[in-house]
């Protein structure tokens, strides 16, 4: 075990954030050996059960519902259904153009997924901007906010082209490494943990909630709880 | 939203409009109106007034009122000329479908001080059909409803700078918005 590469690489600007232990080494060491036995299984598993997330802004959604549906049938190549919580995805069909203002909800969405994740930037709009390019609210292309694994250009494109998209991505799937993803994983970027109603961060928001609840005298608790 | 091409037609026609019946309405209760020439709507042609906004509220309850029922709010919207801010409203009646009516409030640009935003009276404390409009023609075209109980940004999210509808509205680039640093908007 000696002569296996311990180093774990973590970018520059994240270092004061991660602390390692003993034990992440000890687990980096046993991926680094388990690897070449587990990926090929796991990986041909994994690419065969990329759940989708229903995540659907505009007309490319409409496509992205007739894939899952009797005619193109996605579930035949294991994307099994579209999961209405990222917490049971596995990836992202980003369907349709991403605005400022749904910009951060897709971040917190990315976020949410359970690694390993995936993304796929369906239609012009998520790629470059599309046709809204020159428009003050619109995001010129999803993988300014959010890292992108295939892009899948049509506006929007025909069902055929997500299940193309799906079978380039199973491809990748099997070919990565889960210790090279494990390393990945230290440079994701931050979310905006940010109320849209008020703009205030949840922190404060939450420490205002609990200031209140505190001064609120007990006997008119009593009597909200009771109604 | 859009810009309607009345006012290129105005300098073609009479100056001197006589008032339809909504503007004769009006002035039977004393609310001083100008009649604009008239806007085309679903039933043919709309006759077409504009009020002081001061006078906002007491016309548009008075042309709901049982005698005129003008009691549907189609729409509230913004329009910038060159030298106004047009709030318009347009009004339909449930009882009779070829009846509407368009309504606009003119704020002189000259009037509006710098850094200011222009001010049109919110009618949403007795309509509420108007609260979403005006929310949103605040967000857009920055028109200032006062009197509103919530007069926040409707459509872009709340830490942006600037209204985008507006003629001088320039787009900063950022990392989400850099493509096109030369395009025209």
């Amino acid at each position: 075990m000696a002569d296996i590469d311990t180093k774990i690489e973590i970018p520059e600007e994240l270092k004061s954030t991660v602390s390692l232990s003993n034990l992440d080494f000890l687990v980096e060491k046993l991926t680094k050996v388990v690897d070449n036995l587990v990926d090929p299984v796991a990986n041909w598993a994994r690419s065969n059960s990329v759940w989708p997330l229903t995540f659907g802004t505009s007309c490319c959604a409409i496509e992205m519902m007739s894939v899952g549906m009797s005619a193109f049938d996605i579930s035949r190549f294991g994307s099994e259904v579209f999961r209405a919580t990222p917490r049971q995805a596995d990836m992202i069909i980003t369907a349709g153009t991403i605005t400022r203002k749904m910009a951060p909800a897709l971040i917190t969405l990315y976020e949410q997924l359970p690694e390993p994740k995936y993304v796929i930037a369906m239609g012009a709009c998520t790629i470059t901007g599309g046709m809204f390019n020159d428009s003050y609210s619109v995001v010129q292309g999803v993988d300014r906010i959010i890292p992108v694994d295939v892009y899948l250009p049509g506006c929007p494109p025909r069902p055929e082209g997500i299940l193309d998209a799906l079978l380039k991505l199973q491809q990748k799937i099997r070919t990565e490494s889960y210790g090279e993803r494990r390393q990945r994983k230290y440079a994701q970027t931050a979310v905006r943990h940010v109320d849209y109603d008020t703009g205030l961060p949840v922190e404060t928001l939450q420490a205002l909630v609990e200031e209140a609840r505190e001064e609120m005298p007990p006997a008119a608790s009593n009597e909200q709880k009771s109604a | 939203m859009t810009e309607q091409p009345e006012a290129a037609k105005s300098a073609e026609l009479p100056q001197e409009i006589p008032l339809g019946p909504y503007g004769q309405f009006l002035k039977d209760l004393g609310i001083g109106s100008t009649r604009l020439p008239d806007s085309v709507g679903t039933a043919g042609k709309v006759e077409t007034i504009e009020i002081d906004g001061m006078d906002l509220h007491q016309a548009m309850k008075s042309v709901r009122g049982s005698e005129t029922r003008m009691d549907f709010l189609l729409m509230v919207s913004g329009v910038e000329t060159n030298d106004t801010w047009d709030s318009v409203y347009h009004l339909w009646s449930y009882e009779d479908s070829t009846k509407e009516l368009v309504v606009k409030v003119r704020v002189p640009k000259a009037s509006v001080a710098e850094g200011k935003l222009p001010a049109v009276p919110s009618i949403t404390p007795f309509w509420p059909a108007a609260n979403w409009h005006e929310r949103e023609e605040y967000d857009l075209l920055g028109i200032k409803y006062f009197g509103h109980p919530y007069l926040r940004r409707l459509m872009n999210p709340w830490d942006w700078e600037g209204h985008p509808l507006r003629k001088d509205y320039k787009q900063p680039v950022d990392a989400l918005n850099d493509k096109n640093p030369h395009s025209m908007r």
